[in-house]
């Protein structure tokens, strides 16, 4: 099992990593991408299970990395972990493609019911 | 034009909002003590803010005291008390904290709205009172303030500056 994690900080992503642990998720292999535009070409390379994106970064943003990787005919499960989670937002992000938007500050209870799904 | 932050969001909204990042980043057992008064003391440190562009344009900053940013970058990654962070760490800490604070404003003010990439430096210029929430608030004793303040016209004064 691998998920990718993108997001522009490093702290950030240093956060979600550990949340992830934090939820139960020990044994999955976690690949950074530090903006969207790296996210769909590793979304490529990588090959993940699983893409955990911020929504606001610089050169490409979450929500334009999943319009193109659909485009494209991906159709690798994404979720959104960003600091916004208003209904405007999760509802473009369900149009998209996204299966869940798990909004900043987040608790490993909220990792897991997002992702227990998805990783089952 | 949207009516005055003011009009929009108080204090105790922002601090609790806070509060709960607080709780969520820097440790389950770490807790923001609210400042007292409507307006923030004079804060003497680095600033982190996002910008919020929508019926209401302002930017929410975070303004934290020097002492407090090594010690807050520790609790955020989990560091050793004696591991000294990086400035590119103690940079992204800040910049994370404000970007998450405000999102979550964000999401209280009308919308649709769109919230900036998180900066840090010097603090923005301060916009006029009646288009500013600011509280101070204390962590581990070390002075912070968050200030959400509107596009408006910026006087003279730093952000944190407390006007004469």
């Amino acid at each position: 099992m691998k998920i990718l994690v993108a997001d522009d900080s490093r702290v950030m992503r240093q956060i979600v990593v550990r949340t992830l642990r934090q939820a139960g998720y020990d044994d999955v292999d976690v690949v950074e991408a530090e903006d969207g535009a790296d996210c769909l070409a590793k979304v490529g390379s990588e090959s993940p299970d699983l893409v955990l994106s911020d929504w606001n970064m610089p050169n490409m943003t979450g929500i334009e990395c999943l319009r193109a990787l659909r485009a494209q005919g991906s159709a690798v499960p994404f979720g959104f972990v960003t600091s916004e989670g208003s209904p405007e937002m999760r509802e473009t992000a369900s149009d998209a493609g996204a299966l869940f938007l798990i909004a900043k500050p987040f608790t490993p209870d909220t990792f897991r019911d997002a992702l227990d799904a998805v990783l089952a | 034009m949207s009516a005055p932050i003011t009009a929009l969001l108080d204090g105790e909204t922002v601090t609790a909002v806070a509060g709960e990042v607080w709780s969520a980043l820097v440790g389950e057992e770490e807790f923001l003590l609210p400042g007292l008064g409507p307006v923030a003391p004079a804060v003497d440190g680095p600033s982190a803010w996002v910008t919020v562009t929508g019926p209401w344009d302002g930017v929410v900053v975070l303004t934290c005291a020097a002492s407090g940013t090594a010690d807050l970058t520790r609790s955020v990654l989990q560091l050793d008390d004696d591991e000294q962070p990086t400035a590119e760490d103690v940079e992204d800490v800040l910049r994370e904290l404000a970007n998450i604070l405000g999102g979550n404003v964000k999401s209280l003010l009308p919308g649709p709205s769109a919230l900036g990439l998180p900066e840090t430096g010097p603090a923005p210029l301060r916009a006029e009172d009646a288009d500013t929430c600011r509280v101070s608030a204390s962590w581990r004793g070390h002075p912070l303030a968050i200030t959400v303040q509107g596009a408006s016209e910026a006087p003279a004064h730093p952000t944190t500056e407390v006007p004469k």
